[in-house]
């Protein structure tokens, strides 16, 4: 660390210092800043209830994705930074694909659901990870409050149903491969294995797959994003948040976006053997 | 806080008790969990700790799997103190 590096680090923290100083007289009391939580801004088109925040930061997180895509479309046969990191990236990927799957006419296909979901999750976690525009609904889903900074990002994988779609996503390639790779009589036989009896135990096996593969990763960012509102309002918003955003946010939210790809892999590939 | 009469007392008493059980109960499991994770992972560096790298990477993972049942129970304390 040079000398530039030390007065830009002092100058930021002087900034943050006088900013919490300052936002300490708006804190408001506690059964207040609790009770819009996890309220969500919610928009009735025709029946189907949307979530109008999600479909934002989803279309945000599209965006980086391209952004990245576009970036390294143009290989290079010297690589650049950004290019040795995606090549690493899909490397390992794929040799984790190619190590797992057993039918070989399916390694590309898996690769290719596994790298998106993993690109999507990963962005949106990161996105996660520090503070953004917050939307504030009450309990008829009325918008109340926009805030900018208050809390951190209302990001897509923090909403159970953008999970629940590539959980079942996932689910339903894994058994269309399956029907595509052993037949569909042989697929049907499967479900009826040791014997018949314990045809209802396979089906809720499966079922299980789907419900619990959403829900781990739904409960690691949302209950992340909860537990840094609450310890950051202990604290009056002062320091910690910086280290809960990169414990859930950096830490959790990569290692989450790897199992999520790695259980959708699995999943794939045990309808395969 | 104001006076509340009994039935809102005995809510209030029954969301703090429910919430601190889903919570403490459902923590004992993956605490184990990732205890004995954490223990033959620390084995199995101990044996041979040119594959500490490797051994770190697949721990950590195997912990995000274990704790899942506990975020669960950290879902369902979140549910019963805010959405009940």
């Amino acid at each position: 660390m040079n000398k530039r590096d030390k007065i830009f680090l002092s100058i930021i923290f002087a900034v943050y210092f006088i900013a919490w100083f300052i936002s300490l007289k708006h804190i408001p009391p506690m059964d207040e800043a609790f009770s819009t939580l996890g309220h969500r801004w919610v928009v009735n088109i025709g029946g189907f209830a949307f979530n109008p925040a999600t479909l934002i930061n989803a279309v945000i997180v599209f965006l980086i994705v391209v952004w990245i895509a576009l970036s390294v479309r143009e290989m290079k046969l010297v690589p650049d930074r950004k290019q040795s990191i995606i090549e690493w990236l899909f490397d390992t990927f794929y040799e984790m694909v190619e190590d797992t799957v057993p039918d070989p006419r399916f390694v590309r296909s898996t690769f290719v659901v596994a790298m998106t979901i993993f690109m999507f999750v990963w962005v949106s976690n990161m996105l996660g990870s520090f503070p953004g525009i917050v939307f504030t609904g009450w309990e008829n889903g009325k918008l109340t409050e926009i805030g900018i900074f208050t809390d951190t990002w209302q990001v897509p994988t923090a909403d159970l149903n953008t999970n629940l779609t590539y959980a079942l996503l996932v689910f339903v390639i894994s058994h269309a491969f399956a029907i595509k790779a052993k037949g569909f009589k042989t697929w049907l036989k499967g479900w009826f294995e040791p014997n018949p009896i314990m045809m209802p135990m396979n089906l809720i096996g499966e079922l299980a797959k789907p419900i619990s593969h959403s829900l781990r990763l739904f409960g690691n960012i949302a209950g992340g994003a909860i537990l840094t509102y609450i310890f950051s309002y202990m604290v009056k918003y002062f320091l910690l948040p910086i280290f809960l955003w990169g414990f859930f946010g950096l830490f959790v939210g990569t290692i989450q976006a790897l199992v999520f790809s790695i259980l959708a892999i699995a999943y794939i590939s045990a309808q395969l053997t | 806080m104001d006076k509340m009469d009994l039935a809102q007392a005995i809510y209030l008493a029954g969301k703090a008790i429910g919430a601190g059980l889903a919570m403490g109960i459902g923590a004992i499991g993956p605490g184990v969990g990732e205890g004995n994770i954490g223990a033959h992972a620390m084995d199995a560096m101990a044996r041979q700790p040119e594959m500490m790298g490797a051994i770190t990477t697949r721990m950590l993972l195997a912990d995000a799997v274990a704790e899942s049942t506990g975020i669960y129970s950290l879902l369902i304390a979140f549910l019963i103190i805010f959405a009940l």
